[in-house]
């Protein structure tokens, strides 16, 4: 008998709210290079960038400016309004429904960006903003009606105009699409979007935004760190990143800190079996910026998730009572990542959260994991099935 | 509980949610463990797993979302992303040919 009995095929709630969260990170992850080299642009060569800063120190003028950098931060704008949404479309697209669908959802993604101008909300195209959610939607929304109008023909076409239907019935789906986004669903999205900026402001503006450790970091464990970090808070940062030239947000899921403490007070007071097993898995999450190496170590001992969400908190304090933000997404969350994307001002107070986050986690880890003194020689089995038994709790009731 | 046969594996999947961190780390690991067996070793997301695999190793956490995506292909569940008993299991089963429960 193997210790890995399969459980019944999976639909609990975790499995589906898994599914919905990769479906909107897979139309991010994907495209995670466009929105580094706009992050690492936007750090270089903006008025108050890497470049710019540099010169004002050699130079000693406060004011100074590399024309270099100037005309090269041209990039910036289009990049966000346009490239960055038009390829969560055209992925969400390409999910739904390949190549065809990839390419409508892109054409239907321009309405919603440029649904401002519509609606007299933007002068010029210099005015728009992001419209990530407007494309998270109606990319795979566009892809789905093209896939229902081909099944509709699929073998019903007189033979010889397979290609002239098929481009058209692409090209009006597409343009209809973008239309119904101008006018139809980019309101909506509009709203919906400055109802989560509302929000976000005011979680920051109170000093609570601290408090999203108490969901972030728990999901984060149950394999929904893609679903939270990449799905959710990368176009949320984006958006306010392009206003005010960085974002919290950016560090709320992806600070390495909370996982490089726990997996500190495991290799110290963990288990003994797993011990051994920690410092490889240090350099793979801290590092490489891949946070699923620590997870089951918080599944082993699920006392961890205090530490995990205290460690999250506390950085995400410093964080904000410093007012600092990173440029662009940190993804992978690896402290790599997080130099390359700090604004210069910032780099100091961000190392501070990000160390400040790793002790904490550490702190109370190794305070719960009792300094070490409770654990006899487990082997790694036991352990294991242990885990496995605190993971099964919760789906046994809902299943 | 599912049996798998090493000897008749040709494709190893690794699944992870994204398909593009974790997974590539173990799929690097387990192509140089099973360079010499001619086995392919392949990522990808749970959502998105070949339909010719022979075998699919995941996280515990993500073992469900595996099976649905491919009902009749085992699946084999680890805790830990390096050093875990059962991704041994099935990579000793592999190279010795041996049939083993999973």
């Amino acid at each position: 008998m193997s210790e890995y009995t399969p459980t019944v095929t999976g639909t609990g709630w975790r499995a589906r709210v898994q599914k919905f969260g990769a479906f909107l990170a897979g139309m991010i992850m994907p495209n995670l290079g466009a929105f580094i080299a706009w992050g690492l642009i936007t750090a270089l060569f903006i008025p108050d960038g890497w470049i710019n800063e540099i010169a004002r120190l050699v130079s000693q003028n406060p004011d100074a400016t590399v024309p270099f950098a100037t005309t090269t931060a041209a990039l910036v704008g289009p990049i966000i309004v346009f490239l960055l949404p038009i390829l969560i479309g055209y992925t969400g697209g390409r999910i739904v429904h390949g190549q065809r669908g990839a390419v409508v959802g892109a054409v239907a993604t321009i309405g919603v960006i440029l649904t401002p101008l519509a609606y007299g909300q933007a002068e010029s195209i210099a005015d728009l903003g992001p419209q990530f959610l407007g494309a998270l939607v109606i990319g795979p929304l566009t892809a789905w009606i093209l896939k229902q109008w081909d099944k509709l023909v699929e073998g019903k076409l007189r033979s010889g105009f397979e290609m002239l239907v098929d481009n058209f019935s692409a090209g009006i789906i597409g343009g209809a699409m973008a239309i119904v986004g101008l006018y139809g669903l980019g309101p909506i999205v509009t709203a919906i979007n400055n109802g989560f900026a509302a929000a976000v402001g005011f979680l920051i503006s109170n000093n609570l935004l601290p408090l999203a450790a108490i969901i972030i970091e728990p999901a984060k464990v149950l394999f929904l760190n893609n679903a939270i970090g990449n799905g959710i808070l990368v176009p949320l940062g984006a958006d306010q990143a392009q206003e005010a030239g960085k974002s919290i947000l950016f560090m709320l899921e992806s600070n390495p800190g909370p996982g490089l403490g726990i997996l500190l007070a495991m290799m110290l007071f963990g288990p003994r079996a797993v011990r051994p097993t920690v410092p490889a898995a240090i350099v793979v999450q801290f590092l490489g910026g891949i946070h699923e190496i620590y997870f089951p170590y918080v599944l082993m001992k699920p006392v961890l998730f205090a530490a995990a969400i205290l460690g999250g908190a506390s950085g995400i304090a410093v964080f904000a009572l410093t007012g600092v933000g990173l440029r662009g997404p940190a993804s992978p969350g690896s402290i790599i990542a997080y130099l390359l994307v700090s604004p210069p001002s910032d780099i100091v107070f961000i190392l501070l959260g990000i160390v400040v986050s790793a002790a904490v986690a550490f702190g109370v880890g190794a305070l719960l994991l009792g300094f070490g003194r409770k654990e006899p020689a487990m082997d790694l089995d036991e352990a294991k099935a242990q885990s496995k038994r605190n993971k099964n709790k919760p789906e046994a009731a809902t299943a | 509980m599912a049996t798998i046969d090493g000897s008749s594996i040709k494709k190893l999947i690794v699944a992870c949610d994204a398909g593009m961190g974790s997974s590539v780390m173990l799929a690097g690991t387990l192509k140089k463990q099973l360079a010499k067996t001619g086995v392919t070793v392949e990522h990808s997301p749970v959502a998105n797993i070949p339909a010719d695999a022979d075998v699919v190793v995941t996280q515990a956490g993500l073992a469900d979302r595996a099976r649905s995506t491919v009902p009749g292909v085992p699946v084999v569940p680890f805790q830990l992303f390096m050093g875990d008993p059962a991704v041994t299991k099935v990579v000793k089963a592999i190279q010795s040919g041996e049939t083993v429960e999973v």
